[in-house]
């Protein structure tokens, strides 16, 4: 459990205040999509999870211990991040190297690299760019690259970092079924964004970051049925809209389950 | 003193160079210094940059140790460092309250650089900051996996080419988008309508001449007086 507790935070000495008092908990294999308004805090909160910032007041807790003093080195021992540019961190002249990097940094060396290198790669599907030159290619495959270099270092959270702004429908479904991959696998991904329709058909729950708080908690259906995202500036996603004028107003979180309730809705008739 | 137009500040900053390189005797330059540090705190930059400053005074005794560790006599590792100084520290007060806009006007129509040279050198500064940024997110990103910043010197210095290694090849292509987007903007046009307000005024005049006269004051009490 990565926890967060009673954490305040503002940049510099007298800076303005970002986050107040946040509680929020982070349990191991869930699916979490942080969101809020540009500016709100949600990039700070991972930034605070990570060790890249650290809070101004409050603690953060890793399984009941206090991390929050170590550095976003020492915290890559559990946790990973993937930045939004992820050419940032690419300098090696292999993907294999680039992959291998963060293990090495671990000490791990020969067949034991080796082996967690290759496994990372296929889990990430680049294996096959192994020997590519990572700035070469392009940004959905270098963002799966940065996924590796994380899952290479057997993290337990990983934080992405609005990973599907930008790219196209295909890339978006892969970028999806991997972090799904990785959730199943027991890891905790932590994703900010402000793309709902993966929010409402991917995440298991979403927080939602507003006036320096944690203003939603909960599932994504409960956020779009009961909440009011629209307040938050969250986008309502089509199928969720779309679900709503089909008799019952079932909630819809993606446009498969809203093809599902139409042709029964139909069938019903 | 901020009202001044660039072309005085440049003079002003070229002329304490001037100044500290014929000035020999630690008192002179100490003196020279201290009236750098009232200009700067006259014109508001001695606070708002006081990292700089520190960090030039440690560049400065740095210098000095060198000289010193070469076996140069006391007095003459004092006079390097304080002329070092003297020579860097207004460049704080040249750059912090000079608009690079103005600065590359200036350089084009009072000094006759080249605009493309003198654009280049202002873009180059104006680079430096983006620089620092970049730096810090590149060192963010390794440190999130697990790049410590520890151990000896030379353990620094390698690990730390994996951060100068992406920093380099962000700036490279930084640098071609920006070199893009002035060609797809139409630099190297005309007319210039921003170059028209940078003419000296009548205390940039007084300036002129209170930095000639400083200057003829300072050779010949280097000469005469051996200052």
């Amino acid at each position: 459990m990565l926890t967060l507790k009673q954490v305040s935070f503002h940049y510099g000495k007298d800076g303005p205040e970002i986050l107040r008092d946040v509680d929020l908990s982070f349990g191991r294999g869930e699916f979490v999509a942080v969101t809020g308004r540009n500016g709100s805090g949600k990039t700070t909160i991972t930034r605070l999870l990570t060790g890249l910032e650290k809070p101004t007041a409050g603690q953060v807790l890793y399984d009941g211990q206090d991390v929050t003093q170590e550095d976003a080195a020492a915290r890559s021992r559990f946790i990973g991040y993937v930045f939004q540019q992820p050419d940032r961190q690419m300098f090696m002249s292999t993907v294999w190297e680039e992959v291998g990097f963060g293990p090495y940094q671990q000490g791990k060396r020969g067949a034991e690299l080796d082996a967690v290198v290759d496994e990372a790669m296929k889990r990430a599907d680049v294996y096959r760019f192994a020997d590519a030159y990572p700035r070469t290619l392009s940004r959905g495959d270098q963002q799966r690259i940065a996924i590796a270099s994380a899952l290479a270092m057997h993290t337990e959270y990983i934080v992405l970092d609005e990973p599907t702004s930008g790219q196209d429908g295909r890339e978006k479904k892969r970028l999806s079924a991997l972090m799904a991959q990785m959730k199943d696998a027991g890891i905790t991904v932590i994703l900010v964004t402000h793309d709902m329709d993966i929010v409402a058909g991917e995440c298991t729950r979403v927080v939602v970051i507003a006036d320096h708080r944690v203003a939603f908690d909960g599932v994504p259906e409960k956020l779009f049925s009961e909440g009011r995202p629209e307040a938050w500036g969250l986008a309502c996603p089509a199928s969720v809209r779309l679900g709503r004028s089909l008799p019952g107003a079932p909630y819809c979180k993606d446009m498969a389950a809203f093809c599902e309730m139409y042709r029964k809705a139909r069938e019903g008739q | 003193m901020t009202k001044l137009v660039p072309i005085t500040k440049i003079l002003l900053t070229a002329g304490t160079a001037v100044w500290a390189l014929v000035l020999s005797r630690p008192e002179g330059l100490a003196v020279l210094m201290a009236a750098e540090l009232l200009l700067l705190l006259a014109a508001g930059q001695l606070l708002k940059n006081a990292k700089a400053v520190v960090m030039l005074g440690v560049f400065a005794f740095f210098l000095g140790l060198i000289e010193y560790a070469g076996g140069g006599p006391v007095r003459e590792c004092i006079v390097a460092a304080l002329r070092m100084m003297d020579m860097t520290l207004l460049f704080i007060y040249l750059l912090g309250t000079t608009r690079l806009q103005d600065l590359t006007a200036s350089m084009v129509q009072q000094m006759k650089i080249p605009y493309e040279y003198a654009f280049m050198f202002t873009a180059g500064l104006r680079f430096i900051p983006d620089f620092i940024e970049e730096n810090r997110a590149v060192a963010e990103a390794q440190a999130c996996r697990g790049l410590a910043m520890e151990g000896n010197f030379f353990k620094k210095v390698h690990r730390y080419m994996s951060i100068v290694r992406p920093l380099m090849l962000r700036s490279l292509s930084r640098s071609e988008t920006m070199a893009l987007s002035l060609e797809l903007r139409g630099f190297g046009g005309g007319h210039r309508t921003f170059m028209d307000s940078v003419a000296p005024k009548g205390m940039d005049y007084v300036c002129f001449a209170l930095i000639a006269l400083v200057t003829a004051g300072v050779i010949y009490g280097r000469l005469a007086l051996g200052l």
